[in-house]
């Protein structure tokens, strides 16, 4: 297992890790927003730049890389937060803030940073999709991928086909859940959950009668083999602790 | 929506020339560009299917490159080209001065589906800069004051 070295902190991380992990491990803040443990990364928001040095550069030859997929190696040396990468990060903020001005997540991220107000025109008609591509990642992961982004350039956005109800969607929600905006809308009325102008039937946890679960999903699961779960999250929790408890019962 | 019905049967043609995986995307969307000379909705939803690939991915790389179109042409396709000699030579003012003529959409799409205008890069024609393609065919030394002329706008023009 490599060990590497984060703003002199050594630690040890396991084979294949990024260094985003690494740095997270020995401490370090670092902004990540196109970041997420379920899904391969894709380097979208630069926020997470830092400074690496290999065994083997000139002593004064640090490069600039995205720790959410830099892979870590032996020797490496990284520095979280060098006048030029707290620069980078302000740059892409300034340039996030253009595009989602209003955004919460946005807004607060570039404030930690100094930023107020873009310095870049904002954009018009602005929503809170920064396009850091989670939703479309983890659709292509762990559902159908109903939805991708469409176009490129200025104009790139995250759509169903033709910017209609999309026909593979199966309701599961996974998007909206990702997202970390709040970008996606989902509203749920007990009976029904709502999501990318598709409205799905609910089925019922047996336990707790709570609407847990689309029928769309539930049969897109079996028809794939995969189990679907027959109660709801806070049913199977209290289940797996009841059987906890009763097993650990002092003699 | 389509206009007009869309024949699919040139499809199973396309179709059957590729490995039915999703390797095969870009060949097959750009064999199915040249012969509907866009791409249908109905023939993206095929493709789909017999490649295997998610609809939504599909509709990504089809919206992602140029090439691609999902709107019918015009019965005019007018290429200007915007490389660096053209450029210098003055195409700038052509591409103006023919937006103003046809006013066409963002998309360089006229209402009227007369004609449909691009931008383009280098069309490797250099020596004839600024040069001016329509429906394939190459027009070079096309000033500002030529180019309704040679699209067919005035007198003496080819394309009407
Ligand atoms: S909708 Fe949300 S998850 Fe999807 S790209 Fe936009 S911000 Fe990211
Ligand atoms: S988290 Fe690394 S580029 Fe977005
Ligand atoms: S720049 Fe126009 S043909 Fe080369």
């Amino acid at each position: 297992m490599p060990t590497v070295t984060i703003d002199g902190r050594r630690v040890t991380v396991r084979e294949g890790a990024y260094v985003l992990e690494a740095a997270r491990l020995a401490g370090a803040r670092i902004p990540a927003l196109c970041h997420h443990e379920a899904v391969e990364p894709i380097g979208a928001c630069r926020l997470c730049v830092v400074d690496i040095w290999k065994p083997g550069w000139d002593a004064d030859s640090f490069r600039l890389v995205a720790s959410c997929l830099y892979p870590v190696e032996e020797g490496l040396v990284v520095h979280t937060a060098t006048p030029r990468v707290m620069e980078t990060r302000r740059v892409a903020l300034d340039l996030l803030l253009a595009r989602c001005p209003e955004t919460p997540l946005v807004r607060d991220l570039a404030r930690e940073y100094g930023i107020e107000e873009t310095t870049y025109r904002k954009r018009e008609n602005p929503d809170d999709c920064i396009l850091c591509g989670l939703c479309t990642r983890i659709c292509d992961k762990v559902g159908p991928a109903a939805i991708s982004t469409q176009s490129r350039g200025v104009l790139r956005e995250v759509a169903p086909p033709f910017f209609e109800a999309p026909p593979d969607c199966i309701g599961c929600g996974a998007c909206a859940e990702v997202c970390p905006t709040g970008h996606i809308k989902v509203t749920e009325d007990g009976f029904t959950r709502t999501i990318w102008g598709k409205t799905f039937e609910m089925l019922r946890c047996p336990s707790c009668g709570r609407a847990y679960l689309t029928r769309a999903q539930a049969e897109w699961m079996a028809g794939r083999g995969m189990p679907v779960e027959p109660l709801c999250d806070s049913c199977k929790r209290r289940r797996t602790a009841e059987v906890a408890a009763s097993l650990g019962r002092p003699r | 929506m389509d206009p007009v019905a869309v024949d699919l049967a040139p499809l199973d043609g396309i179709l059957a020339r590729y490995p039915a995986e999703e390797s095969s995307l870009i060949q097959v969307l750009q064999d199915v560009q040249r012969h509907y000379r866009y791409l249908p909705r109905p023939a993206l939803e095929r493709v789909a299917k017999a490649l295997g690939v998610p609809l939504a991915r599909v509709c990504s790389v089809a919206t992602f490159y140029k090439a691609f179109s999902l709107v019918p042409p015009g019965e005019h396709v007018v290429h200007v080209c915007m490389g660096t000699a053209c450029h210098i030579r003055g195409a700038p003012q052509v591409l103006d001065e023919l937006w103003r003529r046809i006013a066409p959409d963002a998309n360089g799409d006229t209402a009227d589906r007369r004609f449909t205008i691009k931008a383009v890069n280098c069309v490797g024609a250099c020596a004839a800069a600024p040069v001016v393609i329509v429906d394939g065919r190459y027009h070079g030394g096309v000033q500002a004051t030529k180019v309704a002329k040679v699209v067919g706008l005035e007198e003496g023009g080819r394309a009407s």
